[in-house]
């Protein structure tokens, strides 16, 4: 490009239009993350189901892989932010979204907990007398929460970004959360798994496949 | 009667830069490069116009012990930039 060329009006504003949209089109997310997160919940709700459905105990608790996963998740972020050359006016917005979920879920797990430690002693007071065990189930009180909580940023990170499967994939969330009201836990867990490869694992492959044309397309250019 | 267009942004590359930078936050030189085709040299005269003309601000840094070039626009190359557009508009929208 010629730095000294004068344009006809014409020809600035088509200028303007082409950078703007090649501005645009800067940046692709990986898709890893997202691939990541729906594949962890995913594998978590499933564990958990079959716990609950064979009878047996890990010697763990299997939601902690979501706090191992944090790990891995700090080193794709970083690995991205230092890939990218460009910083939109989205980015900042969708981390802070994104770390306000997580905050959230890590209070909703705080609240959750420590209401069912106090039900729990509190029925165990009563049993004694009544005979009957503990009728409230915690993971059936909370799926409908969690899912509640996950298509929040997945909905509106979808829609700022113009990404449609993370739309829908909110929009299942929700649907789901209301499901789960009504739903055993065994169901409540199954929906949960299968939101979470709705919301993200989805979307991270078809975001991924999306980055590697974009790179694809980059190498060519730059042959 | 229609305003003279800025002859700061009345140019291709400067143009192109500034078009760029006004739909991100910020864009490193590199990219800025690619995406007009222009030579290191060419570029870096342009952006220092657009730097002394208070349109764009200049941060030099070092990423990975390499120097990093990040450019943004500044609020006085938004005014400047929206102010050409509509000087633009203007222009092709006059009867002939």
């Amino acid at each position: 490009m010629e730095q000294e060329k004068k344009l006809t009006e014409q020809e600035s504003l088509h200028l303007i239009t082409m950078m703007i949209n090649k501005a645009k089109d800067s940046y692709h997310d990986t898709g890893v993350g997202a691939m990541m997160w729906g594949a962890v919940i995913a594998v978590c709700s499933l564990v958990r189901l079959s716990e609950l459905h064979f009878g047996y105990r890990l010697p763990f608790d299997i939601y902690l892989l979501t706090l191992a996963a944090i790990i891995p998740q700090i080193f794709i972020t970083i690995k991205e932010k230092k890939e990218r050359r460009v910083k939109s006016y989205d980015d900042a917005f969708i981390d802070y979204l994104w770390l306000g979920f997580g905050i959230s879920i890590f209070l909703l797990i705080l609240i959750s907990n420590n209401i069912f430690n106090e039900w729990g002693a509190w029925t165990n007071e009563y049993k004694p007398e009544t005979g009957k065990g503990n009728s409230f189930g915690f993971y059936e009180f909370v799926a409908p929460l969690f899912l509640m909580l996950y298509g929040m940023p997945t909905f509106v990170t979808g829609a700022a970004c113009k990404f449609k499967p993370m739309m829908w994939g909110g929009l299942f969330c929700w649907v789901c959360c209301i499901v789960t009201i009504y739903t055993s836990i065994k169901i409540d867990l199954i929906l949960t798994a299968l939101s979470a490869i709705v919301a993200w694992f989805i979307p991270g492959i078809l975001m991924e496949k999306e980055y590697r044309l974009y790179k694809k397309e980059q190498a060519q250019l730059n042959v | 009667m229609f305003n003279d267009l800025d002859p700061i942004l009345h140019s291709q590359l400067r143009l192109a830069v500034m078009s760029l930078l006004i739909s991100v936050k910020e864009a490193e030189f590199t990219f800025l490069k690619e995406k007009t085709n222009a030579t290191a040299g060419n570029l870096s005269v342009q952006i220092q116009k657009l730097k002394e003309a208070g349109y764009i601000e200049v941060i030099k840094q070092f990423k990975d012990n390499y120097p990093q070039t990040i450019c943004k626009i500044t609020s006085s190359g938004i005014r400047a930039f929206e102010e050409y557009v509509k000087n633009l508009q203007a222009y092709l929208t006059q009867p002939k």
